[in-house]
């Protein structure tokens, strides 16, 4: 086959999940090509303007510490940084920061235009070169062909979009953007199980024309708490966001409009996000609700623009334009860019490897959207794993792949390729069972040295990563050798600083670190002087955050190892699954397709129901009995 | 799949006896019982029907039902026969399906097809398992409850409650942004001290439930020459130990299987405790130590004919430690002066005669008297497994933890953890709760999302 040009991988799309996969896979020694419709929207945030939040600003954390992008590109742009949840334990708390949308795409496509061995291509994929079952390439709609031993696709929404507002409808993959449809057909043609999802953003408004005296305001954290554990400081200037709240008027409005909405006229048939709800579901399902709360977040430092977070909304834009001023504050406002829903296509993530490959089309990646997953930070994650893979297949080296116990990245793919999707999938701390262990500020520890042994961290990270680490080593030593008795001052001011309460005849400081009422401060003040002078807040809270969760972390793995004690039972290898008859045809097939050994495998398997595994738990029991 | 045929109801005389058939030929063998190879049986209804010998002659009339698979118990197709309770009908009943090519089921057969057919969940699995091996009624009945869902229903408020307060907490981390209500630390802690008594509560009943699985280990002690292996023969009416008058002649301990009222009790007869320069003697008497050691119940006896020896009160000081029962044996006879004021201690009572057999319904009463309010038909479920039962105290537990940490203002990370253990553990009789629940819970309750 005669090619335009050559790479070792192609990546389409140029979001989230693309920029991450393509500096990957390019600094990982892969000559690689990222293909985007518009060289221009590298790095574009489609729907709100922020990274991060509970959970996905853990998923940040993680793409650091193995040497990713994103937490670089919105530390140097984030315009309203806050830690979340900060008054609350050490593993809930995360970083969220507001982004300078256009700032955040010019440094987004710097960092990608620095990187070696890494490509540019403007254009559309509309083909995949699939040969003897293996990826051999791309076709452009321009006809230039292009040749990869590995190809991610990164598409996002454009795969098949449809744009929704009001009973208009027209096929596009942003607002403003044509959609994929070629390589959506592609994947069809190819076996792959392709199904629908749907999302939404809400209106932009011109901030000249928002009154924002009826808003209450919200600042930035007074000292911010960066994304990339290679930041130093933040220096972006601050910005205010702003609070504000609909009315019940309005929520009536809504409703006797309802018929308008794409959502409830039927006209949509994906499934959309339950935990990013269009104001039309919100007046809906939470009728007796009444008031919903919004966030005004400004674009960023040049622009007018203003994001109108919490009123994602699909209704015809004028409706859209009197909804709006019918909100205290917003009597005169004038819409900028109407929100809609967008439709797009899937491919089913069980199709993948826990290295994000297709089984389907070996050398073929996917990451993002593509996988039924929203958000910039899911997104990213996956681009980051898949450029990593995608670079070692292309060297002949082993799959990369992370653990449920080790990272939410492990956990977010874990769930995809095990469960599918029913809906748009999004990380929550709820989702891991190891929650007190994967915290924001250990993802370093965690995961800093795969992100060495792979390639991607660099000798002066790797050297800070060490300092960092030995720092907290040196305090949590101190934590359990430094004692105060009962007739040390320090003992007794800790005690009234803490309300007179006994703690024995003498206690050790990383005791006195877990009661209720020791502060951090306090901690600091009695550790011995030559650790203070070496000491930084984040070291200290690490160390505090480990000595609180240690104990926790070792009983919560008991309990569920406990739990496993059924998954050793054996399957033998001869037992027919279609013999089962209380097992429905779905069953049997994905018992077949996996063939699990053990119980343990079969409960591993994604939508294996609990009613069939008790059957199979049941006919295992009666097999043993009788043998 | 062969056809399978079993007598339903238990064995001996009775008004009625219930023949289950199962499998793919049950009709055509109810077919050829009643000499109609043209019947056609509606699903679901009763008939009355002759039941026909191979010479033609009318055996029985029986009400027959059938049930068509998949609606069935088994999930296969099924006959039910209820013929008169005579044994000698039941029998001949019995041999005619087997003539026509049904099989005798094996021990639990009906319920193992069942839930090879997808009829049943894990936990009422257990109690097939429990129901195969239940030794005796009470304890067929205790597995049965378990089968028809009364465990996980049983659990369900504590369940619910336990889901209800994990997604608060929940949401409340997980939704910061989120305009939602205060958490109301107070009514939080309610709620988990109402979960933590319904979970105790049935947990609790595993003192008694156990017995009806394992039944009751139940040892008669008491010095030599008492009475003990009269006793001990007159309650398994059968003259299994060997009593003479020479005091020590029960040598070894022996033990046997009964059935009081429907409870297995697991009967010792042990060596006369004393001292003792007989080697053979002294190795019985230090297995009755042993048997003591390992009972639930003891049966201590004493002769009423004469006054307390230090012997008697010895065992009886030895007794104290286990739930126990003063048998006053030898009542016939004329009784010793005050043996009744020296043991008015002693609450569990009971005169009888193991000669005589007088008294006798007393002690059995005494030791049925913790399974009063069970072998009746309205008793509460009880907890017969021990995995259950673990299951709930670790349940339990966990709830316990997670009060405590709430009491500290301890962060809702940790106490998150004590309910979602408790959440696993009463999964693993329930059923899973997944996070997908959880998440769909929380996504009902509250409206998240910006």
């Amino acid at each position: 086959m005669a090619f335009d040009e050559v790479f070792d991988v192609i990546v389409i799309g140029g979001g989230h999940a693309g920029c991450e996969a393509a500096s990957a896979a390019a600094r990982l020694g892969s000559t690689t090509a990222l293909v985007t419709l518009n060289l221009d929207l590298i790095g574009q945030m489609s729907c709100n303007p922020a990274i991060g939040g509970i959970a996905k600003g853990h998923l940040v954390r993680e793409i650091d510490a193995l040497g990713g992008i994103m937490a670089r590109v919105i530390d140097r742009t984030g315009i309203q940084f806050r830690l979340l949840n900060r008054s609350r334990g050490p593993a809930v708390q995360s970083p969220r920061a507001q982004a300078d949308r256009a700032l955040y795409r010019k440094e987004m496509r710097a960092t990608l235009e620095s990187t070696p061995n890494l490509e540019l291509r403007q254009g559309m994929v509309v083909d995949l070169l699939v040969r003897q079952g293996r990826i051999q390439g791309v076709v452009m709609q321009d006809g230039r062909r292009m040749a990869a031993k590995a190809v991610i696709i990164a598409a996002g929404t454009f795969l098949n979009g449809l744009v929704h507002t009001g009973r208009r409808t027209y096929t596009a993959g942003r607002a403003g953007e044509p959609a994929s449809i070629e390589l959506a057909e592609t994947l069809k043609r190819l076996g792959f199980p392709v199904g629908r999802l749907k999302t939404g953003t809400p209106p932009r408004l011109d901030g000249r024309t928002i009154d924002w005296s009826a808003f209450e305001s919200q600042d930035a954290d007074e000292s911010p708490v960066a994304f990339s554990f290679s930041t130093d400081r933040i220096d972006q200037p601050q910005i205010k966001c702003y609070i504000g709240y609909t009315t019940n008027s309005l929520h009536e409005a809504i409703r006797e409009n309802l018929h308008e909405s794409p959502l409830y006229s039927g006209q949509i048939k994906g499934t959309g996000p339950r935990y990013c709800p269009s104001i039309e579901d919100k007046v809906v399902k939470f009728a007796d609700k009444q008031r919903h709360q919004l966030f005004l977040e400004p674009e960023g430092h040049d622009t007018n623009e203003v994001y109108l977070n919490g009123f994602s909304t699909s209704m015809p834009a004028g409706m859209q334009q009197r909804f709006v001023r019918m909100i205290s504050g917003l009597e005169e406002t004038q819409i900028i860019r109407p929100g809609y829903a967008i439709e797009y296509d899937f491919v089913d993530p069980r199709e993948l490897g826990a290295d994000l490959q297709c089984r389907r089309v070996p050398g073929l990646f996917h990451a993002g959207q593509v996988n039924g997953t929203t958000g910039y930070e899911e997104a990213a994650c996956q681009g980051l794993l898949a450029g990593i893979n995608a670079a070692r297949r292309v060297q002949g080296r082993s799959a990369f792949r992370l653990g449920r116990e080790e990272s939410y990245i492990g956990v977010l793919v874990d769930d995809l390729i095990r469960q599918g999707v029913d809906e748009p999938y999004r990380i929550f701390t709820s989702r891991a069972e190891y929650r007190l262990a994967l915290r924001h500020d250990n993802a370093d520890a965690r995961l800093r040295r795969y992100g060495r042994e792979l390639g991607l961290v660099g000798d002066q990270d790797w050297e800070r990563f060490n300092q960092r680490r030995d720092r907290i080593a040196k305090i949590e030593t101190a934590l359990h050798a430094t004692k105060l008795k009962k007739s040390d001052t320090a003992y007794r001011a800790a005690s009234e600083a803490m309300g007179g309460i006994d703690l024995g005849d003498s206690i050790a400081l990383s005791d006195l670190a877990k009661r209720s009422g020791a502060t951090p401060d306090m901690i600091f003040r009695l550790l011995p002087h030559d650790v203070q002078t070496t000491t930084d807040r984040s070291d200290l809270e690490g160390a505090l955050a480990d000595n609180l969760y240690s104990g926790y972390i070792t009983a919560q793995k008991a309990v569920v190892e406990r739990l496993r004690h059924h998954d050793s039972a054996v399957i033998p290898a001869r037992l027919n699954f279609r013999e089962l008859n209380g097992l429905s045809h779905e069953m049997v097939e994905r018992l077949e397709r996996v063939r699990p050994r053990t119980f343990g495998e079969a409960r591993n398997i994604p939508g294996l129901t609990a009613a069939a595994l008790s059957t199979l738990f049941v006919s295992l029991s009666i097999t043993s009995e009788a043998a | 799949m062969d056809t399978i045929v079993a007598v339903a109801t238990p064995s001996g005389r009775s008004a009625i006896a219930l023949i289950r058939l199962s499998g793919p030929r049950s009709v055509d063998i109810l077919r050829s019982l009643i000499h109609d190879e043209q019947f056609t049986p509606e699903p679901n209804r009763v008939l009355l029907k002759r039941m026909i010998t191979e010479a033609g002659e009318v055996l029985d009339y029986a009400l027959v039902s059938y049930f068509a698979a998949p609606h069935s118990f088994t999930g296969e197709d099924m006959v039910e026969i209820s013929c008169h309770g005579s044994p000698v009908i039941v029998r001949q009943i019995l041999d005619l399906t087997q003539m026509f090519d049904a099989r005798l089921a094996g021990p639990g057969e009906f319920t193992l097809r069942a839930c090879k057919n997808g009829k049943m969940n894990l936990t009422e699995a257990e109690a097939i398992r429990d129901l195969i091996n239940a030794r005796t009624s009470a304890a067929a009945v205790q597995a049965t409850r378990q089968l028809s869902g009364e465990l996980s229903s049983a659990l369900l408020p504590s369940k619910q409650q336990l889901i209800s307060v994990i997604v608060t907490l929940e949401s409340a981390l997980e939704f910061v942004e989120d305009d939602l209500p205060q958490v109301q630390l107070a009514e939080m802690q309610a709620r988990l001290a109402q979960i933590q008594v319904q979970i105790k509560d049935l947990a609790d009943t595993y003192s008694t439930g156990h017995l009806l699985r394992d039944g009751i280990k139940c040892a008669i002690i008491g010095r030599p020459n008492v009475g003990k292996s009269s006793l001990f023969n007159r309650l398994l009416r059968l003259d299994r130990a060997i009593v003479t008058d020479v005091p020590g002649t029960t040598r070894d301990s022996l033990t046997e299987s009964i059935s009081l009222q429907g409870i297995p009790v697991s009967l010792t007869d042990t060596a006369g405790i004393r001292k003792t320069g007989d080697k053979i003697e002294a190795i019985g008497v230090e297995r009755t130590h042993r048997a003591i050691a390992d009972a639930d119940l003891l049966i201590v006896v004493v002769d009423g004919s004469t006054e307390l020896l230090p012997e008697d009160l010895a065992v009886l000081s030895q007794a104290n430690e286990t739930s126990h029962i003063v048998a006053v044996n030898k009542c016939d006879l004329r009784q010793g002066s005050d043996i009744v004021n020296q043991l008015s201690r002693q609450s569990r009572l009971v005169h009888l005669s193991a000669l005589t057999g007088e008294g006798l319904s007393a002690l059995t009463a005494a030791i049925l008297e913790p399974f009063g309010r069970v072998d009746s038909e309205g008793a509460g479920l009880l907890i017969t497994d021990s995995r259950h039962y673990d299951l709930l105290r670790r349940a339990q537990h966990s709830v316990g933890q997670a009060v405590e940490l709430m009491d500290e203002r301890a962060g809702e990370e940790l106490v998150l953890i004590g309910l979602h253990n408790a959440l696993r553990f009463l999964g693993e009789i329930t059923g899973e709760t997944t996070t997908e629940d959880l998440l769909s819970e929380i996504f009902s309750t509250f409206c998240i999302g910006k």
